[in-house]
């Protein structure tokens, strides 16, 4: 990559101050190389379409070719637009935030993601979107090391920027992947739906109603069926991590077991995943080798809302670490997350990329499931590659911001010494637009 | 009219001495307030009250000297909160101020700085003075017994020319204030009824009962144990169920029921019968009086640096850490009056105590089907806010509160007749400022058709062995 550019004087530049056209040699840093803002300052006015889930789906269910393409071009237009918001939330840091090399190398790769999004003419037949499909694959995989690399950068800028900045920056910058991901991940969907041999142009598809995904969106989510099939991996991995000699606690449910709602599973089975995976860690480091304590989830069904209440006695949480339950920055612990996060490569964060080690036999039945399901494929390092003791610290804000996303909540109340409760609650009317940073709150900054 | 007795129960004695009390026909001094006095008084700082600073003067029956040094520093803290009061009074609307009944509150508060002033500049020092002083609490203390009521009324009464957030502002800040005041005076008057003069002086029959015990340090319970108060409010509140519904939930205590904290006894009382009011009404509502009510009392493990100091010297049990008890939490912030944040001079009276002394954490499920999202909203607001016009007009007009409450309403801040606490719908923000107080808390979380969880967290000065 080229540390220096020149660049042919155009009228437009003359705008600029002549010391930021010339090139300069960057002492000892890794700063990100200066390009015109002028193309970004563009799509920086443009204001993002927030979509609801229900909005996915509705528009999912009936695909025809003009709707494929109508998905196509708004993805196109969308990526870069979001993109952009958030490089200006990376431009407008202190600049000694971005001489650090993670945060720097992650506004490099949005910056190229940007560029390469920016370029794609509009979409106008089939052939044009599997161009755009391409350039989307590429790109989903590329990033995968963000969030490892983000949380990382911000550990190591504490001393230029606050530890509330910090947060707040990477909520932002957190939400806004989710957000472009679900969008590409949700094109990529269709357009494997369109293109299977069993869609036919214009009808349903020949899928039962129960089965029914309307791309990465299943229908009928099965409150049982997910916390059951999270509590087993959570388990599992645990056990393993562990060894024999503890014996893991067993989860036990009650309440509303048949609910169902819509949602998107890779998003809820890595928040259960994450709650779980601290409750039964809690409880193992607490109870020892004698007999643990069940670990009970209530699961409860309302009009709008379905809520899971996972309750634990395994402790609770320590004194010195509970202000800084939901951050990403603050806390006495940094420096050992710091190091813990160095050994985890890449980091999708969802339960669905979630995969056992080779060593691990039932690695065949992740394989399937995450090739049916489209994308996520067993190329990827995966949360579970690391050690369940290798405590990375984020597992909980990321998990609120993933339920917050669809204007759901996350709340945990701990009772010192004895246990923890975490109530995750989900809207299930499906009806409310995606959480987003707005316009305004960018400019307020 | 309550007086000392009222008092004297709550700091856990029976028998009052009856050489001090004659109601209102007590001669006690007072002076003139003058808006110079108030300024003045409130222009000190105030620094967040600590169990350990009430503790401090040791474990009674207190001496001859000991006892003089509560007298003292209660007077060098009294006057300042009680003009800081005054003065966010004077802050607010003057046609709310000039209801009668805020009016009668703000008189108060001047009645009471009066009696206090005679002692300004003066130490008091011998027994005398100090008899005559704790008269003076027990006024103060018997004055103030009916504010929130009375306040209640005024507020609703002045609804029309004060924002619903104003005024939530205001009572957030003042009944908070309002505890430590009270608790402050009500202090110094239990350590004089176990004090070894007084019990020189009063004969036998009057002797303090609970002189033998050492786990009172005036109105805390060194050994309090919480288990003790959920049955006694399970209790009260369990009987007015039966009576009016005709039956009543039962309580399951797990965890570990032999928990014991330091503690105020009359606050967490007030805390828990608010709380199973709630849970008792929503069990009993929803059909579910045959599913328990789940109470869990985890304590959190104490040092054992703490431990060994409560037991052996309770002043020095605390710790200057970061994350201290607030002015906000106990009510010293004074938004009406405008002034804020009183910087914190290096006052040898009251240190800051570590938010993070081991306690205890209640916490509270039930079945009762949860808290609608609407209400759930409206949670911590003052009652008068989600009343409608017909409900308000009943309450104004002077109804005993039980006319279109029920009987569970009635039994809300103790004293009878028309100032009542009852169905004001204060019940929860009240029992949060107590919580609050030293650095606890209430968190409610509901699942709506399922039923509530209710988290109350307590600091105290640590566990006692």
């Amino acid at each position: 990559m080229l540390l220096c550019r020149r660049l042919p004087l155009r009228p437009l530049q003359r705008a600029f101050p002549r010391s930021q056209a010339l090139t300069r040699p960057y002492s000892a840093s890794t700063t990100p190389p200066w390009r015109p803002s002028v193309i970004l300052d563009e799509w920086v006015q443009r204001e993002s379409r927030p979509i609801s889930l229900r909005q996915l789906t509705f528009f999912g269910r009936t695909l025809t070719e003009a709707r494929l393409l109508s998905s196509a071009n708004y993805v196109r237009l969308e990526l870069p637009t979001r993109l952009a918001h958030r490089l200006r939330n990376m431009q407008t840091l202190p600049y000694a935030a971005l001489t650090n090399e993670h945060v720097a190398h992650v506004y490099e790769l949005y910056y190229r993601a940007f560029e390469l999004f920016r370029k794609v003419p509009t979409v106008q037949n089939l052939d044009d979107n599997e161009r755009l499909c391409e350039v989307l694959r590429t790109a989903l995989t590329e990033h995968l090391t963000v969030i490892p690399r983000l949380a990382m950068g911000i550990l190591e800028i504490q001393d230029s920027v606050s530890g509330d900045e910090c947060d707040r920056f990477m909520t932002t910058l957190l939400r806004s992947r989710i957000s472009r991901r679900v969008i590409a991940e949700q094109h990529l969907a269709l357009t494997e739906t369109f293109n299977s041999p069993w869609h036919f142009d214009g009808k349903m598809s020949s899928v039962a109603p129960e089965d029914e995904f309307v791309g990465e969106i299943f229908l009928k989510c099965n409150a049982r069926e997910i916390v059951e099939k999270c509590a087993k991996r959570a388990r599992e991995l645990t056990s393993k991590a562990y060894g024999n000699k503890v014996t893991i606690p067993e989860i036990v449910l009650q309440g509303h077991l048949d609910t169902t709602f819509p949602y998107i599973p890779s998003h809820l089975e890595y928040i259960l995943g994450e709650l779980l995976r601290n409750s039964i860690q809690g409880v193992v480091e607490q109870s020892g080798s004698s007999q643990p304590p069940p670990i009970e989830v209530l699961i409860c069904e309302a009009a709008q809302q379905v809520i899971f209440r996972i309750s634990d006695r395994g402790g609770g949480i320590d004194r010195d670490i509970l202000p800084y339950l939901w951050s990403f920055a603050k806390g006495p612990r940094r420096s050992k997350r710091l190091k813990n996060l160095g050994k985890v490569p890449r980091l999708a964060a969802t339960m669905q990329e979630l995969q056992l080690p080779p060593s691990i036999p039932d690695q065949t039945e992740n394989q399937n499931e995450a090739e049916t399901l489209g994308f996520g494929g067993s190329s990827l390092s995966s949360l579970s590659a690391r050690r369940p003791d290798l405590r990375l610290g984020i597992g909980l804000p990321m998990s609120r911001i993933y339920a917050e996303y669809w204007a759901g909540s996350l709340e945990v109340h701990s009772l010192e010494g004895y246990g923890c409760d975490a109530f995750l609650q989900i809207n299930r009317l499906g009806n409310k637009n995606e959480v987003l940073s707005t316009r305004a709150a960018m400019d307020g900054v | 009219m309550l007086g000392l007795r009222a008092v004297a129960r709550h700091s856990g004695f029976s028998r009052p001495a009856t050489t001090l009390i004659t109601p209102r026909a007590r001669h006690i001094q007072t002076a003139t307030v003058k808006d110079a006095d108030i300024a003045r008084l409130a222009a000190k700082p105030l620094h967040p009250l600590t169990l350990a600073d009430l503790c401090k003067h040791g474990r009674p029956p207190l001496s001859e000297q000991a006892l003089l040094n509560s007298a003292n520093f209660t007077l060098d803290i009294l006057p300042s909160r009680l003009a800081h009061r005054i003065q966010s009074l004077r802050s607010l609307p003057y046609i709310v101020v000039a209801n009668p009944n805020v009016s009668k509150i703000h008189g108060n508060y001047v009645h009471s700085l009066s009696t206090l002033l005679p002692y300004a500049e003066r130490r008091i020092e011998t027994l005398k003075e100090e008899v005559q002083f704790t008269e003076v609490m027990a006024d103060l203390v018997q004055t103030h017994s009916n504010t929130i009521g009375i306040l209640a009324r005024g507020f609703l009464e002045a609804r029309k020319y004060i924002t619903a957030k104003e005024v939530t502002r205001f009572l957030d800040e003042h009944l908070r204030a309002r505890i430590g005041t009270r608790l402050i005076a009500e202090q110094h008057i239990a350590l004089h009824f176990s004090s070894k003069p007084h019990n020189d002086l009063s004969d036998s029959e009057h002797q303090n009962p609970h002189a033998q015990e050492s786990t009172y340090i005036g109105v805390i319970d060194t050994a309090l144990k919480p288990a003790d108060i959920i049955r006694r409010c399970e209790a009260t509140v369990g009987e007015i169920c039966e009576l009016n519904y005709g039956v009543r939930p039962t309580v399951n205590i797990i965890g570990h029921p032999e928990t014991e904290i330091a503690h105020i006894p009359m606050h967490l009382e007030y805390i828990l019968t608010e709380l199973l009011k709630n849970s008792f009404r929503a069990t009993i509502e929803a059909g579910m009086e045959k599913e328990p009510i789940e109470i869990t009392i985890a304590p959190a493990p104490a040092t054992e640096e703490q431990t060994r100091l409560l037991k052996n010297k309770p002043e020095q049990a605390v710790q200057h850490t970061e994350g201290v008890i607030t002015n906000y939490d106990q009510g010293s912030v004074d938004y009406a009056s405008g002034s804020n944040k009183p910087d914190l001079s290096a006052s040898a009276n009251i240190r800051p105590l570590d938010k993070n002394t081991p306690g205890v954490t209640i916490r509270i499920r039930d079945r009762g089907g949860g808290v609608s999202p609407e209400n759930y909203a409206k949670l911590w607001e003052y009652g008068f806010t989600t009343f409608n016009e017909d409900e308000i007009n009943d309450k104004v007009s002077g109804g005993n509160g039980n006319s279109g409450g029920t009987a569970l309403d009635a039994i809300s801040g103790g004293a009878g007749g028309s100032s009542s606490l009852a169905g004001l719908g204060y019940g929860l923000p009240l029992g949060r400022a107590y919580a609050e107080y030293f650095g606890g808390g209430i968190a409610v979380q509901s699942m709506w058709g399922w039923g509530t969880d209710v988290y109350l967290s307590l600091r105290g000065v640590g566990k006692i062995g």
